[in-house]
């Protein structure tokens, strides 16, 4: 989808973390709050919203939009898993540019803390007699036999495969959660900010979870929110005279298309050409190619999906030797993950996508401080989400 | 029930695979054949995914296919009692009537490597109030089935009659 005359006006997040203690009513209105003053608007100027988030019950959403006031706005919830932040953004972006409002909000929250039954400060006070907790279901009408393969073991099941056909080492998967660490170290927003810099040792020896996987290898469990403010580009200039103008030029949400040897049961994220597929949407669209992208950001979970993601989203075409090269580093080709990734910032679920829109609107207005791409004018979002689907959104600078 | 008679089990969740009666045969999956296109899929369903034709038939699929990839878990198995033994194989098996099936894997970290046969087998996850086994299709190495039918041939007939 190409977008016609939409700016990123204001974003806004709080730290991505363990936040138990913290309603997610207040995660969602700080992250709001924070982007409409980022982008110097009132809330009475949001002419609709979509909330992100896969943990609520039913009316989540509308509910939590009240904490900025009752304006009768339209409120829809969007939800796809991993990529619903991304999504999110999409749905406010293509309102805009259908001019069915001038101004729109994307705000996605989520506490994943809570829905995967980490311990809780009470949790040695638990009657022990009582039903354990339940793991959640993931799936509708598959809730059982859906669940038994976990995610992690999926995404090792893909960094088995490519180690036999093209002689990845664990090395190179080290390598990547290394940088991503040390690039969470720069970002104040960032669930993990290690206090030294992180080695490939230091990342193999942790804790094996699904073999080549470790720990490091790994996002963690987050809470959080994030939003953005999307608008017409006058009133960008109108309203912010002098700062950078940040385009959303072109989104593009996939879903699977049948390939023989899809797997139906347990987790899926794939096939691999489904990422090729809506990257190449996305450029078209945006009328750009890999080739002109300075910063970008994706969906490593698992370390092992950002060197996929290398090759699928068209960086380049042997993602072993631009590990080796450091392409993917800050100061490298196209610095992949500037925030930290999934793995250090954090993957809430539905602040995710928001989280990266967040690091390319300061990217690309040169606000990033330590962790700044020099001269970013083009950045990419792209995040997959289990079931599955895969989006990529494409901005720049004017 | 008597402790030596078989404990009855049942699916984890009804609809992907059979239980033979005999504790020893293998179980099959359960999956589609598109009317239309041929082609096949696990686990059953109504339209194809491939041509979008309506109507399918429904085929066993298996025991035997081929490890695609694997990995080792050291995670708890999900509705497992077997969390602390150490991790579990997990796997991807293509047939060869063309699926591929993600599957939780029977057998010692050194014992997988792409491109080995496998066979289905059934795994224990846990049990029901009533006492039945809950179990859930598992593929194994086709050499340890080889070696268990190996085993068994060396008995006595009057032991592979009691069995």
């Amino acid at each position: 989808m190409k977008l016609h005359d939409v700016a990123v006006l204001g974003v806004g997040m709080v730290r991505f973390g363990s936040l138990g203690a913290q309603p997610l009513a207040d995660l969602a209105r700080e992250a709001g709050l924070a982007a409409l003053a980022d982008a110097g608007l009132s809330f009475r100027d949001v002419g609709e919203a979509f909330v992100g988030y896969v943990a609520g019950t039913p009316m989540t959403g509308v509910k939590i939009m009240k904490e900025f006031g009752l304006t009768g706005l339209p409120v829809t919830h969007v939800e796809n898993a991993s990529a619903t932040g991304l999504v999110a953004f999409r749905e406010a972006a293509a309102a805009v540019s259908a001019g069915r409002c001038d101004v729109a909000m994307a705000l996605g929250f989520d506490k994943m803390t809570a829905m995967m039954g980490a311990p809780r400060p009470d949790a040695g006070a638990r009657d022990p007699k009582a039903a354990p907790r339940r793991a959640p279901s993931r799936g509708v009408g598959r809730d059982q036999i859906d669940s038994v393969i976990l995610p992690a073991s999926y995404f090792a099941l893909w960094a088995t495969r490519r180690m036999h056909e093209r002689g990845t080492r664990p090395e190179h998967f080290a390598r990547i959660a290394a940088k991503s660490w040390n690039h969470g170290a720069l970002n104040p927003f960032s669930h993990r900010q290690p206090d030294h810099r992180v080695t490939v040792e230091e990342v193999l020896a942790s804790p094996m979870v699904s073999e080549p996987l470790t720990a490091m290898m790994a996002c963690p469990v987050s809470d959080g929110a994030a939003c953005a403010i999307v608008a017409r580009k006058d009133l960008a200039r109108r309203r912010q005279p002098g700062r950078p103008i940040v385009a959303a030029r072109s989104s593009a949400l996939q879903s699977e298309r049948y390939t023989r040897g899809h797997t139906f049961v347990g987790p899926v994220v794939g096939p691999s050409s489904m990422t090729r597929d809506t990257a190449l949407e996305a450029y078209e669209q945006a009328g750009l190619g890999p080739e002109d992208v300075h910063v970008a950001l994706c969906h490593d979970a698992f370390a092992n999906e950002e060197l996929e993601y290398y090759e699928l989203l068209g960086f380049c075409t042997e993602a072993e030797k631009w590990v080796e090269e450091g392409a993917g580093e800050l100061g490298g080709r196209i610095p992949m993950n500037t925030d930290g990734g999934l793995i250090a910032r954090g993957h809430p679920a539905g602040p995710t996508g928001l989280a990266q829109i967040h690091e390319l609107a300061l990217q690309l207005r040169g606000e990033a401080g330590r962790r700044q791409v020099p001269g970013a004018r083009v950045g990419l979002a792209h995040l997959v989400g289990g079931g599955s689907v895969c989006c990529v959104n494409i901005l720049c600078r004017d | 029930m008597s402790p030596l008679a078989p404990r009855p089990r049942v699916p984890i969740e009804p609809g992907f695979f059979t239980i033979p009666e005999a504790p020893a045969e293998p179980p099959r999956l359960l999956g589609s054949s598109c009317r239309s296109c041929g082609e096949v899929f696990f686990p059953r369903r109504a339209v194809c995914a491939k041509c979008l034709a309506i109507g399918t038939d429904d085929v066993q699929l298996g025991p035997r296919g081929t490890l695609y990839t694997w990995t080792w878990t050291h995670l708890p198995l999900f509705g497992s009692k077997r969390a602390d033994a150490g991790g579990y194989g997990v796997g991807q098996i293509d047939l060869p009537e063309g699926p591929r099936v993600q599957a939780v894997l029977a057998g010692p970290r050194e014992a997988f490597s792409i491109g080995m046969p496998m066979v289905l087998d059934l795994e224990v996850l846990g049990e029901t109030a009533e006492g039945a086994e809950v179990v859930i299709f598992r593929f194994k190495p086709q050499a340890s089935e080889e070696r268990a039918q190996r085993a068994e041939g060396e008995r006595s007939p009057s032991d592979a009659g009691a069995a």
